[in-house]
């Protein structure tokens, strides 16, 4: 199949002229740059997207079915399918959201699911993201440049067209809004995703704002005009942390959150994409429990499967990841961003033994999974020759009416060949992700 | 009509402002380097008493560096440029991806032109051009009157207040200022951008006056400085 590798710096030139950026905090400095293109997509078969979309769906719909258990009945805890230090020491938990339903009962709108595919082509699911899961403007936006500098590739392959992301996200908006404008609430310019706030803002007509110009008053949150006027916010797209959400009710020393939000949200006045306390089901813990999850809820086997993966908070998996800790990847449970990871086969005989030692200390901060032989995809490098290099995909599903898997999604690469580390706050960089038609 | 905030309002303003800064600054820029070409290689020093500087360049040619490229001279086309992309970047869902673009390749146009072995000012006619299909670009994409209104009162008032201080004369003033006149006409009422009547009324008194006029050009800056200062304003800052 051809693919625009020939256009690539084409299309490198309309990145740079329409401003694909991501910015980064180096040294206490902010610095934006391009986010690495490369122009070798990832190509997923029509019968492996199919699959990965079943799987996706039942993924998703069995983590939002959780949230609204953990938030409310708390079934799957009186029946002992998670333990309740998974879900209720998690971070992510947040007691403040206890009873909310979130409006037509959804948590999480939209999800980053993160795969890799390993060398038999089999597919695993590395991590669930469904607080605020970043990306999917960098491949919508490759392919609109992509099709601009390299036609004649678009004429000829049987792809998927992924440029009605905005519709679907709108769409997703619109489900759930409880009366009042679209917004997608953003820290600011300095923010590392902004490219992507203000992107995704343009393309569902959504309207950008900062917390200082929305205000809640009597459980309503509005938008405050500078006419004086106030406009009514029917669903909030934010794109700020839990934390930092509403000074109120969580981190009081936040600047960046709307006081009171909290509240029009428990009042049922506004919908929030994804909706606060989501943690508690993205968390690195709770993922081990995920293909219980679907069976619990929807008594169904996990179509996709998780990495193989160990809990040390259980004594069986304690033993296991101790005796066999050089052969794995540990993860803090807490961390995010590709920190935290550390692989067992990089550690000195010192350094592991002092890692034994935190896993026997914090057993409930970590996991262990089996290193995973990814399948390696290629990459042009800096001297226009084809090497190969680790990659993950992040697939976006959105859940609205019903739940959709964007036939795309946001494949990311390491430029370091000794790297498993794909994060753009790392140095990663990303591809397109073709699906095919037929 | 959508939504107006504050801070939008205040960024289509100072977008619009900062643009037509770059643009009339790199035109009266280059004007002045072809006099200084050969005729009068001083020229340079009439520019910077139009702002109150001194002249610490030396040279017309180190001025002329400082002036167009350096991104720390607050009087620099580059420095104009990326407080106005500054601006635009944070309105990207108003004026949409490609008016953005424009501005991006105005300065990417700028930083060439100053490593570009070719001559100024051919170098710096692409930028021209970009700045100008960023306007054609902004008309076409901003759907909302009230935005547009808010964007062009800003680049009026820039352009006129460049007019008075470097003596630009009258008859190009009193164009710009009829132009100007218009925008507010439209601007919405009980908003930051009510205009302030005292202000226009000594404007229209400077502009009518024969005589005195290049005496109060001054003058009229500080009134196109107050123009827009109204108590709305105040309350929303």
């Amino acid at each position: 199949m051809i693919t625009p590798v020939a256009n690539a710096a084409e299309i490198n030139q309309l990145m740079a002229r329409y401003g694909v950026k991501f910015g980064i905090y180096k040294n206490g400095t902010f610095k934006e740059q391009l986010f690495p293109f490369d122009a070798v997509p990832r190509i997923i078969p029509k019968a492996e997207f199919e699959v990965l979309e079943k799987g996706l769906i039942q993924r998703v719909d069995a983590l939002n079915r959780f949230l609204l258990d953990v938030y409310g009945d708390k079934n799957i805890i009186r029946d002992g399918v998670v333990p309740e230090d998974f879900v209720f020491l998690s971070s992510g938990y947040l007691p403040q959201c206890e009873g909310i339903a979130p409006p037509k009962g959804i948590y999480s709108h939209i999800s980053g699911i993160d795969l890799v595919q390993a060398k038999d082509k089999s597919w695993y699911i590395l991590e669930d993201n469904l607080r605020i899961p970043s990306g999917a403007s960098y491949p919508l936006i490759a392919r609109e440049l992509s099709r601009i500098a390299s036609p004649q590739v678009f004429a000829t392959s049987r792809i998927r067209d992924n440029r009605n992301y905005g519709v679907l996200l709108k769409k997703t908006m619109d489900f759930v809004n409880c009366g009042g404008i679209n917004v997608i609430l953003t820290p600011g310019r300095y923010n590392a995703a902004y490219f992507e706030h203000s992107y995704l803002a343009e393309r569902t007509d959504a309207v950008l704002a900062q917390a200082h110009e929305l205000f809640v008053e009597q459980d309503v949150l509005y938008y405050r005009d500078y006419s004086g006027g106030k406009t009514r916010v029917g669903t909030l797209y934010r794109r700020i942390a839990d934390e930092y959400l509403d000074p109120l009710n969580f981190l009081p020393e936040s600047l960046i959150g709307i006081p009171n939000l909290l509240d029009a949200y428990r009042a049922g006045n506004v919908a929030i994409l994804n909706a606060p306390g989501n943690g508690a089901a993205d968390d690195k813990g709770i993922y081990y429990f995920v293909p219980k999850m679907i069976r619990y809820y929807l008594n169904e086997e996990p179509i996709l499967q998780n990495a193989p993966t160990y809990l040390p908070f259980y004594e069986e998996d304690r033993s296991y990841v101790l005796e066999h800790l050089e052969e794995l990847v540990v993860k803090d449970v807490a961390e995010a961003g590709g920190y935290g990871v550390v692989f067992g086969n990089a550690l000195s005989e010192r350094q592991l033994a002092d890692l034994k030692q935190t896993i026997l200390a914090e057993p409930r901060r970590f996991i262990a999974q089996e290193v995973i032989d990814f399948c390696d995809l290629p990459v042009i490098d800096e001297d226009g020759n084809e090497v190969m290099r680790k990659a993950d995909l992040r697939a976006f599903v959105l859940t609205g009416e019903k739940t959709e898997v964007w036939a795309s999604g946001l494949t990311r690469f390491s430029r370091n060949p000794e790297s498993f580390v794909v994060n753009s706050s790392q140095g990663g960089g990303f591809k397109d992700t073709w699906v095919l038609s037929q | 009509m959508g939504v107006i905030s504050v801070i939008t309002g205040s960024n289509l303003f100072w977008m619009g402002r900062y643009t037509e800064r770059a643009f009339t600054t790199m035109k009266t820029l280059l004007s002045y380097y072809d006099e200084m070409l050969d005729a009068d290689r001083n020229r340079y020093k009439d520019y910077l008493k139009s702002f109150g500087l001194f002249d610490t360049y030396g040279n017309m040619d180190h001025f002329l560096e400082s002036f167009l490229f350096d991104p720390e001279n607050p009087n620099s086309v580059r420095f104009s440029l990326d407080r106005a992309y500054d601006n635009g970047i944070v309105l990207r869902d108003e004026i949409s991806t490609e008016s953005l673009s424009f501005l991006q390749m105005a300065i990417d146009t700028l930083c060439g032109a100053k490593e570009s072995c070719l001559s100024r000012r051919f170098s710096l006619l692409q930028l021209e051009d970009y700045i100008y299909a960023f306007w054609g670009c902004l008309d076409d994409r901003l759907y909302d009157s009230e935005e547009k209104n808010i964007v062009y009162c800003g680049k009026s008032t820039e352009r006129l207040d460049l007019y008075f201080r470097l003596n630009y004369a009258k008859p190009e003033i009193e164009k710009e200022f009829h132009v100007l006149c218009a925008r507010l006409r439209e601007a919405p009422k009980n908003t930051p951008y009510r205009y302030n009547t005292q202000q226009l009324g000594s404007l229209v008194e400077i502009i009518g006056a024969e005589q005195e006029f290049d005496s109060l050009r001054m003058a009229a800056v500080r009134s196109l400085g107050r123009l827009f200062e109204s108590e709305t304003a105040k309350s929303f800052a």
